[in-house]
């Protein structure tokens, strides 16, 4: 068992012990390694000032994607390599992407600009090219107060990727590949200064440490605890992380069902679901930003039991299953299920949620998810909607319907539900249908929006659906 | 090769894109240096009965908590009233006004000091909205009047007459980095405080004050800032003077870096107004009367306040003529933080409502509204006096409507939208131009001045500095283009040091849109003594060996880092070596230079005068896309053209463009300010408030600007850019507001700022609005 943190920073080994273990990442480069390229100015994942690549060991390469450092514990990059903007260029020079943001006038006062040139080489990570469409949506985490983003987009486009390097070209280093690799499925217990860090590599010492440890928490990707945190919301003194268990990182697809490790990341799930449930990896590719997606994870999503959860809904009319593992063995439980109030699930205090399945599309089925936010992009949702219908014909030969931010949890809409069931697809069907979820619902007045405006929503996304359905029917008799 | 018009990178951008660049909280701890922090009031109004400091004071960690006794100067500052306090002596006036100060060696044992003050506060009832304000006489200063004509009369007999109301909200500022200061202070009772800020002089002041020391004490240096506009112009003074009172107290080193919660719960923001209007105007659209009462919401003390509501009645016309006019203002006192300077200053809240009105008219006549802003717009030779009687000078608003009418394809646009208004059943779209016409100079005439020091060094490479503070607008570069031209070096030549009070002293801020404008010419200023005195230095230097005839001085040409004879281009000497034989001569090789904006007078208790310089003029033409079921706004294209005369840097000219306009977008689409019924403001940090990100940059985005060389009276017939683009995003605005008439005319005069999908859904809903119980 390990008693220290290992990781690598702009190619430097770190070993790391006492309270430094439990800072935000972005405080210990910043503060202690004197690396205050990487920005902090919102702490809670919602800006991208604090964007550094992450580099995960895969099989014989490094695996980079860009994260917040502000959300992210020191703890949870063990085993990896971080690369902050001082990693970049060779000699005290610019490296290409640097280069074309000074020329073309990508940058103003600078405080966004350490985590512009990170995400940017984020998507450089994953295809060399670059175009108007992949740099407005790879820079979605990323806000700036200056530019206006047009320059940015500009300078992006300028880029001379052919000279730019990869992580795993400017890092080469195999005595590096090999220790993470290591480090990455060691046993790790670190304890200082009345906290602790636990990271099995076995469920059952997973299981064990919960039921020993009841107070412990549970970390997966952290964004949502990092911001707790952050924001003296929350004191955390015994973490437990699900990294290093197997299990919940796999991933298989089958014609049926995806079954997903629930420690799988949003931007992997997105990536298994893009040909199986495409509807679902649009729905998906809205939530946070690149650099949440990329550390915040479904099982995480799902235990942290929020009513507007974006990937929650699709599961309750898919009739998704949840795996639970605890000291007794595991059960699976209908997402539907799951949840009994707000934020409170049916798992047991030694339960962790270990895999998800999520059933594909049968023929003739339906999937349409709506989502609802003051701005369409790095938004928590307002109002969130999952439909599922099966169609023969014009015939809904079954429906259901979820919704999100109308209530305490993620509520199934069974009076609406059946309402259209049996019906034909029409206007009147759906504009009455409106009426019907009216009456299942009763949202509240939050900083989101007022009540008033969900139940329009409520009933109006029912129109919607009705249009795009008829327009899906229409583009398929075209086609 | 002149550097000036030419697309130089800003000349911080390399250390910004390598993270090299450092910021005030990048700069390594001194030793010993304390973290400051603070307490404030739990409660929007109250009056403090007793702090207790006795369980905090023996937290391990903290070495300090001071209150308004510990202040050894005075409690008061303000650069138009002095009515705020540093740490509050009797009443706390909003949520987060500051009580207790503390210092402390961490993070940690500021938060656990916070939590073991104990403060007993008598609540009073608050005051938060200008409605409240208004039934409780709630005012700052009087009313502000601006009037010609008379508006009363020619609505009376008005062919038509139209009246209503407009709300618009405030804004958050959102500069990356927030409220930052480290004071240091030294053996002989002077203090440096390191500050971002736009405004050393004013922060200079306060420190003094607060401490009790003369000015000169007092040195304040501003190297750069993670963004401001507008909100470290007043408002960094405080966390200065808290930094540096800390600093006196302790001895120590202090830091004080607000968190973003912090900054955006405790300092002021954009004024939300309200207003009411009457308009009078003929069947062609054109305005006969108008009357205007507007109102802002001020938050708890003056600050600049009075400047913007001026300054808002100044911009209540726009491009727009209006032959009887009359416009009051008021200021509200609310127990709100005090709103502040942000980028337009007033200007925005003005012109919102004539747009709004123009729009109103058109579609009261069933017009075109821009055939009805066309035939309201100012004339060249008539028509072109402003209800405060400065004549519009060099025109460009005509021109500028009717180019971007053509190239933006804005009549074609107009009908297909029709079409698809009728056709699409989901989706509603809007095409709208508005103008903008925004007066450049500081309305308080004393601040139009600036001073440069220009210093040649032996070697001749060129060190300047100004009051002016660079927060990423791009002045150095600009300082650094029009000093090298100015002497005929290169751009490389010369650079620009970080602004300090000890070097530039009685400066005015880095606001009004004015840094290049008055610190270029003060440079200038000082470069034209340098080149005569040097020309008069080099003219024998030059003489002819054969005739031993020297060129006159004036002759003397500054180009390519040479010294030539322009009529005898082969009689030259490099610049630096001119330099050295003028040195070893015991010439004067530094010079202050100083500007005063010339013509410019206002009288305030008249609204009569000529307060602007000139005006910067541009169009924009804006079309939305708005869901019919959920109200989602997206901007389907922007088209703008901005006169901006000759840019000094077309690139960063073109960044403020950019910039402006998106932060103008934030403004009225979804950055919405929401408060607590106590008073508390919701939205303090990214989460819930929601400034623009790439996804909302307009599809298509086309940014323009126009020809003009007829502007000849400012600095290098340049003009002005910082605020007037962010205006031109109202065009967005009144872009949604025909969006949500062809859907829902009854609704669309109800519309406000900012038109959140919430508020547009909610717009287009409204005559069929479900009550939320219907069962």
């Amino acid at each position: 068992m390990r008693d220290s943190i290992v990781l690598y920073v702009n190619g430097e080994r770190r070993e790391i012990r006492g309270a430094s273990v439990f800072q935000p990442l972005a405080t210990y480069l910043r503060d202690e390694l004197g690396l205050t390229g990487t920005k902090v100015v919102c702490s809670e994942g919602d800006c991208g000032s604090c964007t550094v690549l992450l580099g995960r060991p895969r099989s014989a390469s490094i695996e980079y994607r860009s994260l917040c450092s502000c959300v992210q514990f020191v703890f949870q990059a063990d085993g990896c390599h971080v690369v902050t903007v001082e990693g970049l260029g060779s000699n005290g020079g610019l490296d290409p992407v640097q280069e074309a943001l000074v020329q073309h006038h990508g940058t103003q006062c600078g405080f966004c600009t350490p985590g512009i040139v990170m995400s940017i080489h984020a998507l450089l990570e994953t295809d060399p090219i670059l175009s108007e469409s992949r740099l407005r949506q790879g820079l979605v985490g990323n806000l700036c107060r200056c530019t206006g983003y047009d320059p940015i987009v500009r300078a992006g486009l300028q880029i001379e990727t052919g000279r730019t390097q990869r992580m795993n070209q400017l890092f080469n280093s195999s005595a590096m590949l090999a220790e993470l690799a290591l480090a990455r499925v060691q046993h790790v217990f670190v304890e200082s200064a009345g906290k602790a860090f636990f990271k099995p590599t076995a469920i059952a010492d997973a299981v064990h440490f919960k039921s020993t440890h009841p107070d412990c928490v549970i970390i997966s990707g952290g964004t949502d605890l990092g911001v707790q945190v952050n924001k003296g919301v929350r004191e955390i003194k015994t973490t437990l992380s699900t990294a290093a268990l197997p299990e919940l990182s796999s991933l298989s697809i089958s014609d049926n069902e995806i079954v997903a490790g629930a420690n799988l990341s949003i931007s992997e799930l997105e990536a298994a679901v893009t040909d199986a449930i495409p509807e679902y990896a649009a729905m998906i590719a809205r939530f946070g930003s690149p650099q949440i997606r990329n550390v915040a994870t479904l099982g995480g999503n799902i235990a942290n039991a929020s009513p507007i959860g974006d990937t929650m809904p699709a599961l309750f009319v898919l009739h998704a299953q949840v795996e639970l593992s605890g000291a007794k063995g595991s059960r699976w439980i209908d997402m539907n299920d799951f949840y009994i109030g707000y934020k409170q699930t049916v798992a047991a205090s030694d339960e962790l949620i270990s895999r998800v399945s999520i059933p594909r599309l049968g023929s003739g089925e339906v999937l349409r998810l709506y989502k609802v936010s003051k701005r369409q992009d790095l938004d928590i949702s307002t109002f969130s909607a999952a439909f599922w219908l099966k169609l023969s014909g014009r015939t809904i030969q079954d429906i259901r319907i979820a919704y999100g931010g109308v209530a305490e949890r993620i509520v199934r809409m069974p009076n609406t539900e059946a309402h259209l069931k049996g019906r034909e697809l029409s206007v009147e069907a759906f504009e009455s249908a409106g009426e019907k979820a009216l009456s299942e619902i009763s949202p509240i007045s939050d900083v989101r929006g007022a009540a008033e405006y969900r139940n329009l929503l409520a009933a109006n996304i029912l129109r919607k659906l009705y249009y795009d359905l008829d327009a899906d029917r229409k583009q398929a008799s075209t086609a | 090769m002149p550097s000036v018009g030419k697309d130089i990178p800003n000349d911080s951008a390399a250390g910004h894109v390598s993270g090299r660049s450092v910021f005030l909280n990048d700069v390594s701890p001194a030793r010993n240096e304390l973290l400051v922090d603070f307490l404030g009031s739990p409660v929007a109004h109250g009056r403090i009965r007793s702090i207790d400091l006795s369980a905090a004071s023996d937290l391990p960690g903290v070495v300090a908590l001071l209150t308004h006794k510990d202040i050894p100067g005075r409690n008061r500052f303000g650069s138009i009233l002095q009515d705020e306090h540093l740490l509050a002596d009797d009443t706390v006036d909003y949520i987060g006004d500051p009580i207790v100060l503390i210092a402390a060696k961490s993070r940690a044992a500021i938060d656990a000091a916070r939590k073991a003050v104990l403060l007993d506060i008598e609540e009073l009832p608050p005051i938060l909205s200008i409605d409240d304000a208004i039934a409780a006489e709630s005012y700052i200063g009087t009313q502000q009047v601006i009037e010609r004509g008379d508006a009363a009369v020619a609505l009376a007999h008005s062919e038509h007459r139209l009246s209503g109301a407009l709300i618009t909200g405030g804004q958050e500022h959102f500069y990356f980095e927030s409220q930052t200061a480290i004071a240091e202070p030294d053996e002989c009772g002077r203090i440096t405080v390191h500050s971002s800020t736009q405004h050393p002089t004013e922060t200079q002041q306060v420190v003094a004050e607060i401490l009790g020391v003369d000015f000169n004490h007092v040195i304040v240096i501003c190297k750069r800032m993670g963004g401001a506009f507008g909100g470290k112009e007043s408002q960094a003074a405080a966390p200065a003077a808290m930094a540096a009172l800390a600093a006196v107290k302790t001895g120590r080193t202090c830091r004080i870096a607000l968190s973003k919660d912090d900054d955006m719960r405790c300092t002021g923001k954009r004024h939300p107004f309200q207003s009411s209007w009457s308009v009078g105007f003929d069947s062609s659209g054109r305005i006969t009367a108008l009357s205007l009462e507007l109102f802002a919401n001020t938050g708890c003390a003056c600050d600049v306040s009075p400047a913007i509501l001026e300054r808002a009645l100044l911009h209540s016309d726009n491009a727009y003529y209006l032959p009887n006019f009359r416009v009051t203002g008021r200021l509200c006192r609310t127990n709100l933080p005090s709103n502040t300077a942000f980028r337009g200053f007033g200007g925005p809240q003005g012109v919102v409502n004539i747009e709004n009105i123009i729009e109103e008219i058109a579609l009261h006549l069933g017009k075109d509204a821009l055939d009805v802003r066309q035939v309201n717009c100012y004339g060249i030779d008539d028509r072109n006096i402003t209800p405060y009687g400065q004549r519009v000078d060099n025109n460009t608003l005509p021109k500028l409507l009717s180019q971007l009418r053509q190239s933006s394809g804005y009549d074609l646009r107009q009908q297909e939208i029709a079409k698809f208004n009728v056709l699409s059943p989901t989706k509603v779209r809007g095409l709208s131009m508005t103008a903008v016409k925004f007066g450049i100079s500081f309305t308080n005439k004393t601040l139009n001045q600036a001073n440069a020091l220009v210093n040649i060094y032996t070697d001749g490479s060129i060190l300047i500095s100004t009051g002016g503070t660079e927060m990423g607008q791009g002045l150095n570069t600009r300082l650094r283009q029009i000093v090298a031209d100015e002497l005929g070096v290169e751009f490389n030549d010369v650079i620009v040091a970080p602004t300090s009070t000890d070097k530039n002293n009685n400066t005015s801020p880095t606001a009004a849109s004015s840094g290049t404008d008055l610190n270029g010419a003060a440079a200038v200023d000082a470069c034209r003594t340098l080149r005569e005195r040097l020309a008069e230095f080099a003219a024998p230097l030059l003489a002819d060996p054969k005739t031993g005839l020297a060129p006159a001085p004036m002759q003397l040409r500054f180009e390519n880092g040479v010294v030539v004879n322009s009529l005898r281009p082969e009689q030259s000497i490099t610049f630096r070596e001119l330099v050295i034989q003028a040195y070893k001569a015991r010439i004067n090789l530094g010079e202050r230079g100083f500007y005063a904006t010339p013509g410019i007078t206002y009288d305030r208790d008249t609204g009569r005068g000529t307060p602007f310089f000139y005006f910067t003029n541009g169009v924009a033409a804006s079309e939305v896309e708005i869901d019919r079921f959920t109200g989602d706004l997206k901007v389907r294209r922007v088209d703008v053209i901005i006169d901006a005369g000759q840019c000094i840097n077309p690139g960063i000219d073109r960044g403020q463009l950019s910039g402006g306009f998106m932060q103008g977008l934030g403004w009225v689409t979804t950055e919405e300010l929401r408060y607590s019924a106590r008073g508390e403001l919701l939205t303090h940090s990214p989460t819930t408030y929601k400034i623009p990100n790439i996804g909302d940059l307009p599809e298509i985005f086309n940014l323009g600007f126009l020809e003009n060389t007829d502007h000849a009276i400012s600095l290098l017939r340049s003009k002005a850019l910082g605020e007037p683009p962010l205006l031109l995003a109202i065009s967005v605005w009144t872009a949604a507001k025909q969006a949500v008439f062809s859907v829902n005319p009854a609704a669309a005069s109800g519309l406000s700022l900012p038109a959140t999908g919430e508020a547009l859904l909610l717009a287009m809903e409204k005559s069929r609005s479900r009550p939320a119980t219907a069962r």
